[in-house]
C-alpha cells in the first residue's frame, strides 16, 4: 500500500471524476430541476399576486372616485330637485294668488255691477213712483193737504222700497 | 529497508513496552507493505495492475450512484416524497457545507467538493463494514491531493489570468517565491499524508485494541476510529481544500 503507482493514480482520478460526473447527472442536476421549477412556480405565484393586488388597488381607486362622482352628483341631483321643487312651489303659489286677486278683481267687478244694477232697479223703481204719484196728482184734486198726504206717502213708499 | 524498520520497532516494543505478543511489527508489515493487487494484469509487466482500493472505490462508487437513483426516482414539484424531501435536504446542507468554507468566489467549485467529501466520507466508512479504507492507499489519497491541487491552480488562474496566476508568487514580496512554488508541491502532499496518516493510524490503534481486548472495547473505539475520525478526515480534507481554492480566488 505504500507503493505508488501512476496508473492506480490514473484510476482513481478516473474514478473521482466518473462519481463526479454521476453526482451532476443524477442528484444536482435532477434536484436543482425541481427546485427551479419549484422557485419559478413560487416567483411567478408571487408576480400574479402582485400584479392582482395592483390590479385590485386600482379598480378600487377606481370605484372609490366612481363613488365620489355618483355622491356629487347625488348631491347635486337632490340640490336640483330641491331648486325645481321651489319654484314649483313659488310658481304654483304664485299663480294661486293670481287666481285669487283676478277672483277677488272679478267678484269685486261682480258687486259694483250688481250694485249698478240694483240702483238702477231702485231708480227706475223710484221714477215708476215718481211716474204714478205724478199721475195720481194729476188726476186728484189740489189742496194743500192732499199735497201734504200725497208728498208723506211718496216719501213713505221710497223709503219701503228702498228697505 | 522497510522490513528493518519494522524489527527494530517490533524488538522495540517487544523490550521495552513488553507488548511483544501484539506483533506489531507484523501487523504494521500487514497492512502497509502486504501485496494489495486485485486484478493482476501480465501486460507490461504488472503496469496496469488495479489495487483493492480501486476495486473498493467501484463498489462504493456503485453504491452512491444506486443510492442516488434510489432517492431521485419520480422527483416532483409538488406533494413530495420521503426520499426526495431526504434527496433535496442532502444536496441542500452538503453544498451549505461546501459553499461556507468556499464563498461566494468559489461558488462553481462547491459540487466538485462535495463529491469529494461523500467520497471520502464514505470510503472511511468502509471500516465499518470489515473492509480495508481505500483512503488506506496512498494511491488514492495522492489523487484526491492531486486533483485538489490542480484544481486550486485551475481556480486561480481562471480568476486572476494566467500573468497575474504567475505573479503571485512573488506575492507579498518576492523573496518568499520559493516557498511558494514549493507549496505547489507540499500542500498536496501534506493533504495526501494526513489523510493518509490518520486513516492508518486509526485502523493501526483499532487492530491493535482488537488484538489486546477483543471484546466491548473495539466496538465503543470503532465509534471513534471507524465513524467519527473517518467522517472528520474527510470534513479536514474538503475544508483545506476550499481553504486554498478560496485563498486562490481572492
Amino acid at each position: 500500500m505504500l507503493s505508488v503507482t501512476v496508473m492506480n493514480i490514473i484510476y482513481n482520478v478516473i474514478n473521482l471524476l466518473v462519481l463526479f460526473i454521476a453526482f451532476r447527472l443524477i442528484l444536482f442536476k435532477r434536484v436543482d430541476s425541481v427546485m427551479t421549477k419549484r422557485r419559478d412556480e413560487i416567483d411567478h405565484a408571487t408576480d400574479s399576486a402582485k400584479k392582482m393586488e395592483a390590479e385590485a388597488e386600482a379598480l378600487k381607486e377606481d370605484y372609490s372616485k366612481k363613488l365620489q362622482e355618483a355622491d356629487k352628483e347625488c348631491e347635486s341631483i337632490i340640490s336640483k330637485s330641491r331648486q325645481d321643487g321651489f319654484d314649483e312651489y313659488e310658481k304654483i303659489v304664485g299663480e294661486a294668488k293670481e287666481k285669487a286677486d283676478q277672483i277677488i278683481t272679478e267678484a269685486r267687478h261682480n258687486a259694483q255691477i250688481e250694485a249698478q244694477r240694483e240702483k238702477d232697479a231702485y231708480i227706475s223703481e223710484l221714477t215708476d213712483l215718481v211716474v204714478h204719484a205724478a199721475n195720481k196728482i194729476a188726476v186728484s184734486k189740489h189742496d194743500e193737504e192732499s199735497d201734504k198726504e200725497l208728498y208723506n206717502k211718496f216719501i213713505f213708499e221710497a223709503i219701503e222700497k228702498s228697505n | 529497508m522497510m522490513n528493518r524498520v519494522f524489527q527494530t520497532l517490533n524488538i522495540f516494543f517487544e523490550r521495552v513496552m513488553g507488548i511483544g505478543c501484539m506483533d506489531i511489527g507484523g501487523l504494521l508489515k500487514e497492512l502497509l507493505l502486504e501485496d494489495k493487487v486485485a486484478i493482476h494484469f501480465d501486460f507490461m509487466n504488472g503496469f496496469f495492475d488495479i489495487n483493492r482500493s480501486i476495486v473498493i472505490s467501484w463498489v462504493i462508487i456503485l453504491v452512491l450512484i444506486l443510492f442516488m437513483l434510489f432517492i431521485t426516482s419520480n422527483m416532483k414539484v409538488h406533494n413530495i416524497s420521503k426520499k426526495q424531501l431526504i434527496a433535496e435536504l442532502i444536496v441542500e446542507k452538503l453544498r451549505g457545507i461546501t459553499y461556507g468554507m468556499l464563498g461566494e468566489e468559489g461558488l462553481r467549485y462547491r459540487d466538485y467538493m462535495v463529491v469529494v467529501l461523500v467520497f471520502i466520507g464514505a470510503s472511511n466508512l468502509v471500516g465499518l463494514f470489515g473492509q480495508t479504507p481505500p483512503t488506506m492507499d496512498l494511491n488514492v489519497t495522492a489523487s484526491l491531493s492531486l486533483m485538489s491541487i490542480i484544481l486550486v491552480e485551475a481556480a486561480g488562474i481562471r480568476k486572476k489570468g494566467m500573468k497575474k496566476w504567475v505573479k503571485s508568487f512573488a506575492e507579498p514580496m518576492a523573496v518568499v517565491a520559493p516557498m511558494n512554488v514549493l507549496e505547489l508541491a507540499i500542500r498536496p502532499l501534506s493533504l495526501c499524508m494526513r489523510l493518509f496518516g490518520n486513516i492508518i493510524g486509526a485502523t493501526v490503534i483499532m487492530e491493535l485494541l482488537k488484538m489486546a481486548v477483543p471484546v466491548f472495547i473495539p466496538a465503543a473505539f470503532s465509534l471513534y476510529f471507524d465513524l467519527f475520525d473517518g467522517l472528520i478526515q474527510a470534513y479536514v480534507f474538503v475544508f483545506l481544500t476550499s481553504l486554498y481554492i478560496k485563498e486562490a480566488v481572492e
